[in-house]
Order: structure tokens, then C-alpha cells, then sequence
């Protein structure tokens, strides 16, 4: 049963729009606010006279870096990420061919020249250690 | 709360498990403003929120290939999700003492009769801000991210009857100290 008090209470608490309160309380509203539109009206004009002012506090739209970051680490479909994985595997390939490449050259040579195939070594770890990053991106794209 | 296969976003979510760009792309126009605003009117700071709305998103990147449809209504677990990430920052700001004070608005009338539209804003935003969290929470919640009760309820984890008292009390000193303003508006 809607009583003025909580008539009241309503509007105090959600504002001057019935279709804002709690559904199961709108119906009753209605119809007390219909029988004594006198008493009632103010209250739900004085209500709405604040959520005219909440309205005016701005909202911040999304710029375009924050979308296309939260786009580039959204899940990639199956076979994309096969595909990634497989053009990595081959480059990983290549890197591991070129890596015994110079080490074969260097002892060949007969020189001790660590600094070619320390660098050569080096840029294999990062891009080994580059995909496990991106194979548990693709598996959990938060890691990104 | 459970959703009763009423979710709007059931589908989308499962479409961006698939790695579907078209899901993710739709996702984002629908539910990132909403979160970017939530964390925006809680923090009063425009690079914590997007930094609040960023983890929220990726939070849900990693949920959408596991998402349990019926078990709550993604729009919600989103806003708890954000809400709790906001927790924390204002949480650590209490925590870390600092010379220089958060930059705020005088959220009392400005000497000049005759506001613009943003110094009334601005004026609307401080005395938001200026509320104890829970009941600014309560207010953008119900007020500006449009949930009912029973679901901003569940957000905050607390129940009906005390979100009713949070939003009676915050709007109660909203009015007062925004009471010179109610004749412009």
C-alpha cells in the first residue's frame, strides 16, 4: 500500500521520475499521484528539479587510443592466431638457422669472436621470449 | 544475480570469445562509455578513469571465452568489475599522504550571479564529488548509469533498503548545496 510518507521517501531517494523507481512500487505511485495530484505533484517536480542538475555533470567520451588498445587486445579468432604462431615458428626457424650460421663461421674462422654470435644469441631469447608472450596473449589477451 | 536469458549482451560476449571484430567493435560502442563515465564521476580524474575503464575491458577479454550465460547480466558484472577497481584507487589516495590535495572545484556558489552551462556542470560535478564515495556511488549508479535498485544493489553488495538510505541521504546534500542553483535551472 503506497502511503505519502513513502511517496515521498521514492522521490527523495530516485528522483522525480516514477519510471525510475522500483518496479514493483510504480503502479501504486501512479495511482495515489492520480487521486492527489494536488499534494503529490510538487513533491515529483521538486525531485526532478535536481536530477535536471544531475544531468548537467559531464560524461567523458572514449578517445580513439583507448579504443584501438582495447581492440588490438581483444581475442583473435582460432585460425588467426594459428596463422600467427605458424609465421612466428618459421621466423624462430630462420633465427635458429642463422644463429648456428655464425657460430659455425666463427669456429671455422678459428678467431674467438664472441660478440656476433652473443648478439645473434641475444636476439633469439627476446624473440623466443616475444612468443611465449604473445602465445599467452592470444590464450589471455590481458597479459598484452 | 541471475539474468533469467535476458542479457542483451549474452551474444556479443560470445561473439568476442570467437574473436569476432565485428562483437568487439559493437561491445565497446555499447558498454565503454558506460564504464568510462562510472570511473569518471567516482575518481574525478580523467586518466584514472580511463586507466580504470582499460583494466575493466581486459578483465572481460579474458572472461568472454569463459562466461557462464544466466549467471549474471554481463552490464553488471562489468560495473562491479569497475567499481571495484575504482575501491582500490580511492582507497590508495586515502592511504598516501600528499602535499598537494586533489584539485577540486569550490563547490559553493560562485560569486557571480550568472553561470554558463559549464560552470554550472562544473559546479554539479564538485558537489558530486564532494559526497561521502558510497552515496556518490549510489547516485551515479541509479541516477546517471541508469541501474534499478535491486541490481545497483548487488553492485555495491549491499541491500535495497541501505542503497535507498545512501541515495536519500547523497541527493538531500546535493540539494543543499546546490540550492542556489535550483532557480536556474
Amino acid at each position: 500500500m503506497m502511503t505519502f510518507e513513502r511517496f515521498e521517501d521514492l522521490a527523495a531517494a530516485y528522483g522525480g521520475e516514477i519510471a525510475r523507481w522500483p518496479e514493483g512500487e510504480r503502479e501504486a505511485a501512479r495511482a495515489l499521484l492520480a487521486a492527489e495530484p494536488a499534494r503529490l505533484s510538487p513533491v515529483l517536480t521538486e525531485a526532478a528539479g535536481l536530477d535536471r542538475l544531475l544531468d548537467l555533470a559531464p560524461a567523458q567520451r572514449p578517445d580513439a587510443a583507448l579504443l584501438g588498445r582495447l581492440i588490438a587486445a581483444a581475442p583473435q579468432p582460432a585460425n588467426t592466431a594459428r596463422r600467427w604462431i605458424a609465421g612466428l615458428g618459421a621466423a624462430l626457424g630462420l633465427s635458429a638457422a642463422a644463429f648456428a650460421g655464425v657460430s659455425v663461421g666463427v669456429m671455422v674462422g678459428g678467431q674467438a669472436q664472441p660478440a656476433p654470435a652473443a648478439v645473434a644469441q641475444a636476439e633469439t631469447v627476446t624473440a623466443v621470449d616475444f612468443t611465449a608472450d604473445l602465445q599467452d596473449a592470444l590464450e589471455e589477451p590481458a597479459a598484452l | 544475480m541471475a539474468t533469467d536469458g535476458n542479457d542483451p549482451d549474452e551474444a556479443l560476449l560470445a561473439g568476442v570469445g570467437r574473436g569476432e571484430a565485428s562483437a568487439v567493435r559493437t561491445l565497446l560502442d555499447r558498454r565503454l562509455p558506460r564504464i568510462l563515465a562510472l570511473s569518471r564521476r567516482l575518481l574525478n580524474d580523467p586518466g584514472e578513469a580511463e586507466d580504470v575503464a582499460q583494466e575493466t575491458f581486459l578483465r572481460a577479454w579474458k572472461q568472454a571465452r569463459a562466461w557462464k550465460p544466466g549467471a549474471a547480466r554481463f552490464d553488471t558484472w562489468l560495473h562491479r568489475v569497475a567499481l571495484n577497481l575504482c575501491y582500490d584507487r580511492l582507497r590508495r589516495r586515502r592511504e598516501t599522504p600528499t602535499d598537494q590535495p586533489p584539485e577540486q572545484v569550490d563547490p559553493g556558489p560562485a560569486p557571480d550571479a550568472g553561470l554558463l552551462a559549464s560552470d554550472l556542470s562544473q559546479r554539479v560535478e564538485a558537489a558530486l564529488a564532494a559526497l561521502p564515495d558510497r552515496q556518490r556511488e549510489a547516485i551515479v549508479l541509479c541516477h546517471h548509469q541508469g541501474l534499478g535498485n535491486i541490481e545497483a544493489a548487488a553492485v555495491m553488495a549491499i541491500s535495497v533498503e541501505a542503497l535507498e538510505g545512501l541515495l536519500g541521504r547523497g541527493r538531500r546534500a546535493l540539494k543543499a548545496s546546490l540550492a542556489d542553483l535550483r532557480g536556474e535551472d
